[in-house]
């Protein structure tokens, strides 16, 4: 019974301090967009092409990971869709007219690539990714 | 005709954008899906297919091409090759159009453009984009759905920023026109009564919609209206020849959505109230009024990240019917959709229907149309 107690209080103790989803993607930007930070509500927007500029007025266009853990955990943290969900409600933007699917790249580098020379661009890659050339956005 | 010199515009707007730009900076995108469904029903056939035997004529098919040469400027057309049942079998224009986004708060979109009304209606002929395999039918009628569609003409649009405490407002503006053709689905039923338009109704319309997105997160709350000029249609009815025409009409719609997390619940009531007058010469004049008021609710569950399952119960009633089970339409719809990865998904659902308002012809149910039916469809889809 000690047994049990004691798995279940280090697996309490885990879940609590272990780091969450959302500290292991980091929101990046090209150099030309002015905020620093962005709320979870905009940066949601903006991903779901309910929106194209954040609060400060900075212009913004996202840019997605093809597939993996760092999308994966994006948009379970930030979105709130599964990656099937969130490329069909993208899909219902384009099929209806209402918008372009953004831009999607195979791996991290290319992301950072991207957003470095893009104005306006706005992506997320893992946080040991190596990022030079972009700004991180802190999500408030 | 029409149609094509529409896409033929957008094209050379699209050309005339792309001077001195590569086709790397146009952005331009080719996405596209197509749909397998197969019907089975008791009693009756529905939706102009032979479905008591079982049915595979159901077929969607679309092609997107879009390019956006700025950040706020986008130019596209879709096409769509459909058959259900007897309908269809014809690829169509399902819109052609520029965009400019000014910014969140306004931007215009022009040409033949999605009819932003009710909860779904842009997006109730993308079969990727839902669970169902078959929505509401006494809001989103298959067999007529170009009624309500598109339009030629434009759309406005924006983001009005409440504050926190007040959450969002969306607006959509539109007007323009748009034109049945005396073969759509829309007019079936007229045309088996011996009523032919041989030129179908052409509608000058205008409308607005709200869409309130609420400070509790995931709650939506809506209300559109489509303002409908009177029109008058050449119209034939056996060796008599005339008009039909269509007074002043308004369509509303009333609509919320919750979705958060894995559930979703919404629901959306519609009235269509016509007044209309057949005027065919040497007869009397035979003034006569549509009311049909339809609504549905709906709640779907994500089970697993590729499993969804709902459920919902719609119901349609012409109020100005007589009474019988061609007075109204009741649905009870259980559904579920499975997405083996982001391409390619399949859908079961199972209808049990009473009454006979929606969706039925008697061409394909000349012994009579039985007040009951049970419906089970399957479907595959693909896009990309």
């Amino acid at each position: 019974m000690k047994k049990v107690f004691g798995m279940l209080l280090f697996m309490a103790l885990v879940a609590v301090f272990a780091p969450g989803a959302q500290g292991q993607v980091i929101v990046i930007a090209n150099n030309s967009v002015k905020a620093a930070d962005v709320s979870k509500s905009d940066l949601k927007d903006v991903f779901t092409g309910g929106a194209s500029s954040l609060k400060d007025g900075s212009h913004v266009t996202p840019v997605l990971l093809k597939s993996g853990a760092a999308n994966d955990e994006f948009l379970s943290a930030y979105v709130g869709k599964s990656d099937t969900a969130f490329k069909a409600s993208w899909r219902s933007l384009v099929f209806s007219g209402q918008a372009t699917m953004p831009k999607s790249f195979d791996s991290d580098a290319a992301v950072v690539e991207y957003v470095s020379h893009t104005a306006g661009a706005i992506g997320y890659i893992s946080k040991g990714t190596p990022h030079d050339g972009v700004k991180t956005l802190a999500v408030r | 005709m029409k149609r094509f010199l529409v896409a033929l515009g957008v094209l050379f707007l699209a050309v005339g954008t792309a001077r001195a730009q590569s086709l790397d900076d146009l952005n331009i995108q080719i996405h596209g899906y197509a749909t397998q469904g197969f019907a089975y029903t008791t009693n009756n056939n529905i939706l102009t297919m032979k479905s008591s035997d079982g049915s595979p004529q159901w077929t969607d098919a679309v092609v997107n091409v879009t390019a956006q040469p700025t950040s706020k400027l986008r130019v596209g057309v879709q096409a769509r090759y459909m058959i259900l049942g007897n309908l269809g079998n014809a690829i169509t224009l399902d819109w052609a159009a520029v965009d400019y986004k000014v910014n969140d708060a306004f931007g215009v979109r022009f040409g033949k453009v999605k009819t932003p009304s009710g909860l779904f209606n842009e997006t109730q002929d993308i079969d990727p984009s839902y669970m169902w395999s078959l929505l509401p039918q006494g809001v989103y009628p298959l067999m007529s759905r170009n009624s309500l569609l598109s339009h030629y003409g434009g759309v406005v649009y924006g983001t009005v920023k409440l504050g926190q405490s007040l959450g969002k407002l969306e607006y959509r503006g539109w007007a323009g026109g748009r034109n049945l053709p005396g073969d759509d689905g829309y007019f079936l039923n007229q045309s088996e009564s011996g009523e032919t338009l041989p030129n179908g109704i052409s509608w000058v319309l205008t409308g607005e919609a709200l869409h309130w997105k609420a400070p509790v997160s995931g709650l939506m709350i809506g209300a559109s209206n489509t303002q409908y000029r009177s029109a008058s249609a050449p119209l034939l009815y056996g060796p008599y020849s005339g008009a039909e025409n269509l007074s002043v009409f308004n369509s509303p719609s009333y609509f919320a959505k919750y979705e958060k997390n894995k559930v979703m619940v919404g629901g959306e009531y519609i009235r269509l109230l016509v007044p209309y007058a057949v005027a065919l010469t040497g007869l009397p004049v035979n003034p006569g009024v549509l009311d049909e008021r339809s609504w549905y609710g709906m709640a779907s569950y994500k089970v697993t990240d590729k499993l969804m399952i709902g459920l919902y119960d719609s119901q349609s009633v012409d109020h100005k019917a007589s009474l019988g089970a061609a007075r109204d339409s009741m649905d009870w719809a259980i559904s579920g959709r499975y997405d083996f990865n982001q391409y390619l998904y399949a859908k079961a659902e199972e209808h049990i229907l009473h009454g006979t308002l929606v969706g039925y012809d008697i061409t394909l149910n000349p012994a009579g149309l039985q007040p009951n039916t049970d419906m089970t469809i399957f479907k595959v889809g693909v896009s990309f």
